[in-house]
C-alpha cells in the first residue's frame, strides 16, 4: 500500500485523475455480478434445461465475440510497442488492462472446451475419432482434428496469449515505478517475434473454434477475417472504455479529441479491411464454384440466412463506412460512441452468422441463450478488466513517449 | 537593406517594384504569435514558411478546413460509377461473352474493378487536388533570390505578406511586423530575372514530344483501316516461333529420325470397313438388328459395365432412370433460354419397341440434338449401354411378380 501511495503522488503534469480507486470494486461487483448470474442462468438452461446444443452454439458466439475483443487488445498493444507509436501512449494502459484479461478468457472457454475434450460432438464432429475415420472426406484431416492435438493447441494459444499480455502489462507497470527508459526498446524488440506468433496463434484459434464447425469446408483467409473483426471491435471497445472513464472523471484532460480521432481512424480503416477480406474470401469461392467450397456459403445465401448475409454487407460495411468517414464524426464523442456501439453489435452478428448456421441450417432463430451467454461473458470480461485496473495508473506515467502523446495533434 | 544582400543578388531585382515584405523569426512560437496579429489585421495574400510542420499554425493563420476531402469523395464516386458503367457496357452490352458459366452481368466478378477504379480516381484527386489547392507547381518565386531565405529548410521561420493584398500599405505593414519582434525584416522586390513565360526550349520540347506520342495512335488507326499483303510484324517472337517439332520435320530424338509417330498396332481409322457389321454398326443386311451380336456376351458383368457407362455418359441429360430429367436438362430448362430441346424419356413405348441395333446406332452416330458418342465409347461399351437401357425400360412397367420374395418384403 505504501508503494501505491507513492505512485499516486507522481501523476500527470496536467493533474488528471488516473486512478480507478473506488470505481474498480464497484465495476467489478456490478459487471461481475450480472455476468455471473447470466452465465449461471445460461449453464442452467443449457445443461439442465435440455438445450445443450442451443447453449453450446450461443456460448460459442459470445465467446468468439469476447475473445476477439481481448485478442484485438493484445494485438493493438503489441503493435504500439512494435512501431514505437507515440500518439497512443495515453490510452495504451487501457489496452493493456483489457488484454491482460487473457487468463480469465482462457477459463471462460471451458464450457465448450470440456465437453469437446470429453468427446461431445454437438459443436465439432471431429471430437469423435470414429466418425472422422469413417468419413471419406475427413479421415485425412484426423491427424490435425482430434481431441489430443486440440488440447495441445489450446494450451499453446492461451498460454502464449496469457504470457504475452501479462508480461507487457507487468513491464509497463514496472516502468511506472522505476521510470527505466530502456524498457521501451526491450519491449519493441520482444514485440517483433511476438507479433508473428500472435498472428499464427490467432489464425489457428479462429480455424479451430469457428471454421472446424464444418470440417469439410476450408478457407485459408479465415484467420484474417476473424482478425479484421477483432481489431475493429477492440478499437470500438477502447473508445467506449475511455469515454466511460472520462465520464467518471478519469483521464479527462489527457485523452483529447485528437486521440479519439485516431481511434476512429482505426475503426474506419478496419471496417473497410473487414469488408475487403470478407469479399476476398467470398469472391474466389463464388467464382470457382466448387461444391466442397460453396456449401458453406450455400447455407448462408438461402432462406433466412440469405437475409442476414445481405444485412451483414449493409450493417458491417456500407453504413459504418460512410458513417465513420467524416473527421467531424471521429472527433465528436457522442457520434463516435454511437458507431462504436454499432460496430460491437454488428460484429456480434458476424460471430452469430459464422456459428449459428451450423445448428439451424434453414433460418436464424434468436434465442434467450444468445442474450444471456453474451451478457454473461461480457460482464465477466469487464469484471476481469476492472480487477486488473484496481491499483494501477490509467496512463503509463513514466513512458518516455507520454509527453508527445499528451501534446498529440492531427494535422 | 544591407550591402551584404546587395552582393548576393542580381542587380535587376533591387530596382523593381515591391513584391512583398518578409519577416524572419527564430522560434515557431514567435511566428505563431505574429500570424495571429496578421490574421486579425485582415490580410488575405500572405503565407508562412517553416522547416517542419508547426502545430496550431493553421488556426493562427485563420486557414479554413480544406475542401480536399469532398473533392476526393466526389472523385471516388465518379470512379465507382465509371467502373460500374464500363464493366456493364463491355460485359453485358458490347461484347457478350460467357466465362466460367457466370451470368453476362454479375456483380461479384466486377467488384475488384469497382474497388480499383474507386481507389485510383480518389488517389489522383487527392494528389492533383492537393497540388492545385496549394498552387503547385510553382516554378519560381521572388523569395528564391533571397539567399538567407534558404534557412527556411534549416532553423528559421518566415512570414511573407504580398504587396498585391488589398490592405497592403508599405508603412503600415512594416509597422505591424515590427511589433511582432522579427529577427529581421526586409522588402522583397519583384523578380524580373526569371521570365514570366516558359523558356522556348521547353515549349519546343513539349511540342515535339506531344507530336511524337501521337505517332503510335496514327499507326494503329492506319493498320485498322487498311489491308496489307506483307507478313505481319512479329512483336513477340517466342510465341510465333516456338521451339517444337512439326509434322514432316526430322527429329533426332527418335530412333527413326522422324518427328511424326507411327500409330499403335491395331489402330483402326474412323470409318474404316470392319468384318462384323452387326457388332460394329448394329445393322444386318441394311436393316437394324433386333438381336445383340454374337460377339457381345450378355452377362452380369456386361450389365454392370453398361450401368456404369450409362451413368457417366447418358445420365447427365437423360437422368439416372432415363426419364429425361438429368442435371443438365434440369439446369437448361431452369435457364429457359428457348433453344433447348429436352432429352427424350427413354422409357417411351416406341423406344421400348425399337430394335437394339437402332439404339446402338443412335448412341454411335447421335440423333437430333444428341451428339455422336461413337468416338468416345468403344463398341463393347455401347452394346453394354443398350443392354442396361433395355433393363431400365423393362423395369418401368415391371409387374411385382417379377421380384423375388426378399425384394418384395423389402418393398413392403
Amino acid at each position: 500500500m505504501a508503494k501505491a501511495k507513492e505512485q499516486a503522488t507522481d501523476g500527470l503534469p496536467n493533474g488528471d485523475n488516473i486512478k480507478m480507486e473506488g470505481l474498480a470494486p464497484k465495476l467489478m461487483q456490478l459487471a461481475g455480478g450480472i455476468g455471473a448470474v447470466a452465465l449461471a442462468v445460461s449453464l442452467g438452461l443449457g445443461f439442465f434445461g435440455g438445450n445443450k446444443s442451443q447453449f453450446m452454439h450461443s456460448y460459442l458466439v459470445a465467446f468468439a465475440w469476447v475473445l476477439s475483443i481481448a485478442l484485438g487488445a493484445l494485438w493493438w498493444v503489441t503493435l504500439q510497442h512494435l512501431v514505437n507509436a507515440k500518439w497512443s501512449t495515453v490510452v495504451r494502459r487501457v489496452g493493456e488492462v483489457l488484454a491482460a484479461t487473457m487468463p480469465v478468457i482462457a477459463l471462460l472457454s471451458l464450457p465448450i472446451v470440456i465437453p469437446t475434450l470429453l468427446g461431445d460432438t454437438t459443436l465439432y464432429i471431429w471430437a469423435d475419432g470414429h466418425k472422422m475415420h469413417a468419413d471419406h472426406l475427413l479421415h485425412k484431416k484426423a491427424p490435425y482434428l482430434n481431441i489430443g492435438f486440440f488440447a495441445v493447441r489450446l494450451v499453446i494459444y492461451f498460454g502464449f496469449w496469457t504470457v504475452l499480455s501479462r508480461f507487457l502489462f507487468a513491464k509497463s507497470l514496472e516502468q511506472d515505478k522505476t521510470g527505466a527508459p530502456e524498457i521501451r526498446a526491450k519491449l519493441q524488440g520482444l514485440c517483433a517475434p511476438s507479433m508473428i506468433f500472435l498472428a499464427l496463434t490467432l489464425t489457428f484459434a479462429a480455424i479451430d473454434f469457428l471454421m472446424t464447425l464444418e470440417p469439410t469446408w476450408s478457407s485459408t483467409i479465415f484467420g484474417v477475417y476473424y482478425f479484421a473483426g477483432a481489431v475493429v471491435s477492440f478499437n470500438s471497445f477502447l473508445a467506449l472504455s475511455v469515454m466511460w472513464l472520462q465520464k467518471n472523471g478519469r483521464l479527462a484532460k489527457s485523452v483529447t479529441s485528437e486521440h479519439f480521432h485516431d481511434i476512429g481512424k482505426m475503426m474506419f480503416a478496419f471496417t473497410a479491411f473487414w469488408a475487403y477480406i470478407a469479399f476476398s474470401q467470398f469472391m474466389l469461392i463464388w467464382y470457382a464454384n466448387i461444391p466442397e467450397e460453396t456449401e458453406w456459403y450455400h447455407v448462408r445465401a438461402h432462406g433466412g440466412w440469405g437475409t442476414v448475409t445481405y444485412l451483414m454487407v449493409a450493417v458491417n460495411f456500407v453504413i459504418p463506412f460512410f458513417g465513420l468517414m467524416s473527421r467531424h464524426v471521429k472527433r465528436n464523442r457522442k457520434a463516435l460512441g454511437f458507431w462504436a456501439i454499432w460496430i460491437l453489435v454488428v460484429h456480434w452478428l458476424d460471430m452469430f452468422w459464422l456459428v449459428k448456421p451450423h445448428m439451424h441450417t434453414e433460418d436464424p432463430p434468436f434465442s434467450l441463450l444468445d442474450v444471456t451467454c453474451t451478457i454473461g461473458l461480457l460482464g465477466l470480461f469487464i469484471a476481469a478488466a476492472a480487477f486488473n485496473s484496481q491499483k494501477v495508473n490509467l496512463v503509463p506515467v513514466k513512458d518516455p513517449r507520454l509527453e508527445k502523446s499528451l501534446a498529440f495533434e492531427n494535422f | 537593406m544591407s550591402d551584404e544582400h546587395k552582393a548576393d543578388e542580381p542587380v535587376s531585382t533591387q530596382t523593381g517594384p515591391l513584391h512583398g515584405i518578409l519577416a524572419e523569426y527564430e522560434t515557431p512560437t514567435a511566428l505563431v504569435n505574429a500570424c495571429k496579429r496578421v490574421r486579425d489585421a485582415g490580410f488575405k495574400k500572405w503565407d508562412t514558411y517553416t522547416p517542419f510542420p508547426v502545430h496550431g499554425i493553421d488556426r493562427a493563420m485563420g486557414i479554413q478546413m480544406t475542401s480536399l476531402p469532398w473533392l476526393v469523395l466526389v472523385a471516388a464516386l465518379l470512379g465507382l460509377g465509371t467502373a460500374i458503367s464500363f464493366q456493364w457496357w463491355t460485359n453485358a452490352v458490347d461484347y457478350k461473352f460467357i466465362s466460367s458459366g457466370k451470368p453476362m452481368w454479375s456483380i461479384p466478378a466486377n467488384v475488384p474493378i469497382y474497388f480499383e477504379l474507386t481507389v485510383l480516381f480518389s488517389a489522383f484527386a487527392a494528389l492533383f487536388g492537393m497540388l492545385a489547392l496549394n498552387n503547385l507547381p510553382h516554378p519560381s518565386h521572388p523569395l528564391d533570390h533571397k539567399k538567407h531565405f534558404g534557412k527556411v529548410t534549416d532553423d528559421r521561420f518566415f512570414l511573407y505578406i504580398e504587396a498585391e493584398d488589398e490592405k497592403f500599405e508599405r508603412d503600415s505593414v512594416q509597422a505591424l511586423l515590427e511589433e511582432t519582434h522579427p529577427a529581421s525584416l526586409e522588402e522583397v522586390p519583384e523578380d524580373h530575372s526569371t521570365p514570366a513565360e516558359l523558356p522556348r526550349k521547353f515549349v519546343y520540347a513539349l511540342i515535339i514530344l506531344g507530336g511524337a506520342s501521337l505517332i503510335p495512335f496514327g499507326v494503329f488507326a492506319k493498320m485498322r483501316a487498311s489491308k496489307n499483303v506483307e507478313p505481319r510484324i512479329h512483336a513477340i517472337g517466342d510465341m510465333d516461333w516456338q521451339a517444337k517439332f512439326q509434322a514432316q520435320q526430322p527429329n533426332p530424338l527418335f530412333p527413326n529420325g522422324m518427328a511424326m509417330r507411327a500409330p499403335e498396332p491395331g489402330t483402326v481409322a474412323a470409318g474404316e470397313p470392319v468384318d462384323d457389321d452387326h457388332f460394329a454398326t448394329g445393322k444386318t443386311e441394311g436393316q437394324f438388328a433386333r438381336t445383340f451380336p454374337a460377339a457381345f456376351k450378355i452377362d452380369d458383368a456386361a450389365m454392370a459395365r453398361g450401368k456404369q457407362r450409362f451413368e457417366i455418359f447418358c445420365a447427365p441429360c437423360h437422368g439416372q432412370s432415363g426419364a429425361g430429367d438429368g442435371m443438365v436438362a434440369q439446369r437448361a430448362s431452369e435457364l429457359a433460354q428457348g433453344t433447348w430441346v429436352p432429352p427424350t424419356n427413354l422409357g417411351l413405348e416406341y423406344l421400348q419397341k425399337m430394335p437394339v441395333g437402332q439404339l446402338y446406332d443412335a448412341i454411335s452416330n447421335g440423333v437430333r440434338n444428341m451428339p455422336a458418342y461413337g468416338p468416345q465409347i468403344s463398341p463393347e461399351d455401347r452394346w453394354a449401354i443398350v443392354l442396361y437401357l433395355r433393363a431400365l425400360q423393362k423395369s418401368k412397367g415391371a409387374p411385382v411378380t417379377d421380384l423375388n420374395p426378399t425384394e418384395r418384403a423389402a418393398l413392403k
